[in-house]
């Protein structure tokens, strides 16, 4: 591990100086936080003042519901990868794969570096918005601080599996050459079935059942979960924890076998 | 020269077509995108109904018309305008220079430089789609006369779309790398994809004429809905006022930002 961060230390610095070049993209950044933020405030303020709902939908509050969109957003903002992704896809295309195979260097391992260096203005700032979020909403989120470190353990495991996810799906570059509709379409889909902007409690129950079986309820549901839950329950975290850590070996395991298979077809046509 | 410059459209279409079938799998995916994008919102919107029978003045049924007018709004937008937002790229590598070399209205060129021919078969299935829905849950607005003004206003809305993305796209003359400028629009545009009438208050005047995203897919499901009403006729003038001035900002962004332009890194890669 020591060994591995060794390696990538330099990726991640170099993509750290490169991320401080374009200091636009945090202001840009957390003006999509807001944008998104009112928006639902204000959709929602207008559901919760129709007369059929009596404070509360589905036993969610009109400040619960808001505090968890404002986590869900950031969380969502942090993990999305879709832009490294992309790159990615290009490199695949274009015959950039070259490096990776005459250089000892991974490409999952290089770009997961390069996409946690790139988003290094994002954490500043949110972290900073997370900190004065119990302040905004007392008695909402982190009520007791031992939520604070299982919140960050989440976040880190919702961003590797996220990331592992994109990954799974870049290989299929090496197939079929373009494969942004494809990423674009998970994008889109769990903008909304992943809860960034609505609670998976809104959701039918049969839907909950499917989607219980795969990683979608660890990449927003569970990190903010943990921060607003009401209750330190130590068991269900760690049990949750476990499920979630054993989807990044899944989809990393999975990521891996078709990348193996995909190198194999690449031809470094335009290289 | 309207008729230069339609044939120009149409040789830019052919191109777009033949490039875009070297790539199947991704014309057939960009489909599938849509078809998951429009079952998306459909679906966020369900829920939201599923909570409430009434936003402002949008029921359930209405907010179909008013989903699909968004998606019409997306589908255009991407098909015609798809090329103003590599604008950024152009000025950032100095590939503006082929462009401005060429023979014709730089800003036309660039702002048409592809056409999204997979658009096509997406804007036949919301058509079928809104019929259905016009039929099925309002049968006194499928006149011609509705119709007539729900497709200019359409049009107009599409229009304030391009306005923003070439705007913010231009900046990059200013900043030389815009790379957030792609987001910032995107941002921006995230407004006219929710009915007017959760805007209240002073939220409500910014969206009506600063920033004028309640323009884009409202007023359009809003005529289409309900005819040429009083408030409608205000409406829909006032689209006509917004976007005449916003097609004047792009051609003042445009002149005023190529005197600002330096070529960059004289570029020699392939004209994207």
């Amino acid at each position: 591990m020591i060994v591995w961060f060794k390696k990538y230390n330099s990726i991640l610095r170099a993509s750290i100086i490169t991320a401080l070049e374009y200091k636009a993209n945090t202001i840009v950044g957390l003006f999509a936080i807001f944008t998104g933020l009112s928006i639902e405030y204000l959709i929602w303020s207008m559901v919760y003042e129709s007369p059929s709902n009596n404070y509360s939908i589905d036993g969610w509050t009109f400040n619960r519901l808001i505090a968890y969109i404002f986590l869900a957003m950031i969380v969502g903002q942090l993990k999305s990868s879709w832009a490294t992704s992309f790159e990615m896809i290009m490199q695949i295309r274009q015959g950039f794969m070259n490096q990776y195979i005459v250089k000892p260097i991974s490409f999952f391992s290089y770009n997961l570096m390069s996409f946690v260096g790139s988003n290094i203005l994002f954490y500043i700032p949110y972290s900073i918005l997370i900190i004065t979020v119990p302040i905004i909403f007392p008695n909402l989120i982190f009520i007791n601080s031992i939520q604070i470190p299982f919140f960050i353990l989440a976040v880190i495991i919702s961003i590797y599996l996220s990331y592992s996810i994109y990954f799974f799906m870049v290989c299929f570059a090496f197939w079929f050459g373009e494969v942004r509709s494809l990423l674009a379409a998970y994008n889109i889909s769990m903008f909304v079935l992943a809860g960034q902007i609505i609670p998976l409690d809104f959701f039918p129950d049969s839907y909950i059942t499917i989607i219980n079986y795969t990683p979608i309820p660890y990449l927003i549901k569970f990190p903010v979960d943990i921060a607003m839950s009401l209750d330190v329950n130590y068991y269900e975290w760690i049990n949750m924890l476990s499920v979630a850590f054993f989807w990044c070996i899944i989809m990393r395991l999975l990521g891996a076998m078709i990348y193996s298979i995909g190198i194999k077809r690449y031809e470094a046509y335009g290289s | 020269m309207v008729v230069r410059y339609l044939y120009l459209l149409y040789s830019i279409f052919r191109y777009s077509l033949s490039r875009d079938m070297e790539y199947k799998t991704n014309f057939i995916g960009s489909l599938f995108v849509d078809a998951i994008y429009y079952t998306v919102w459909y679906y966020f919107f369900e829920i939201i109904y599923s909570k409430t029978t009434m936003l402002g003045d949008f029921d359930r049924e209405d907010i179909l018309v008013f989903l699909i007018a968004t998606f019409f709004v997306d589908t255009l937008f991407m098909m015609l305008f798809d090329g103003a937002g590599y604008l950024r790229e152009h000025i950032r590598t100095g590939s503006l220079d082929f462009i401005l070399l060429k023979p014709v209205n730089s800003q036309f060129l660039i702002s048409f430089r592809y056409i999204r021919s997979y658009a096509l078969v997406s804007l036949f299935i919301l058509s079928i789609i809104l019929y259905h829905v016009l039929h099925t849950f309002h049968p006194d607005s499928l006149k011609i006369l509705n119709i007539i003004f729900f497709t200019i206003s359409l049009l107009m809305g599409v229009l304030i779309w391009y306005s923003f993305e070439f705007i913010i796209a231009s900046l990059t003359f200013f900043f030389r790398d815009f790379k957030t400028g792609g987001w910032l629009s995107h941002e921006v545009m995230k407004f006219s994809m929710r009915p007017d009438s959760i805007y209240t208050g002073f939220i409500r005047k910014i969206l009506f004429t600063l920033l004028p995203m309640a323009l884009v897919s409202s007023v359009p499901s809003r005529l289409l809905l309900h005819g040429f009403t009083y408030q409608n006729q205000k409406y829909f003038f006032l689209q006509i006022l917004i976007v005449s001035i916003l097609l004047l900002m792009t051609r003042f962004f445009w002149k005023i930002g190529l005197k600002r332009y330096e070529s960059a890194q004289s570029y020699t890669g392939p004209v994207i």
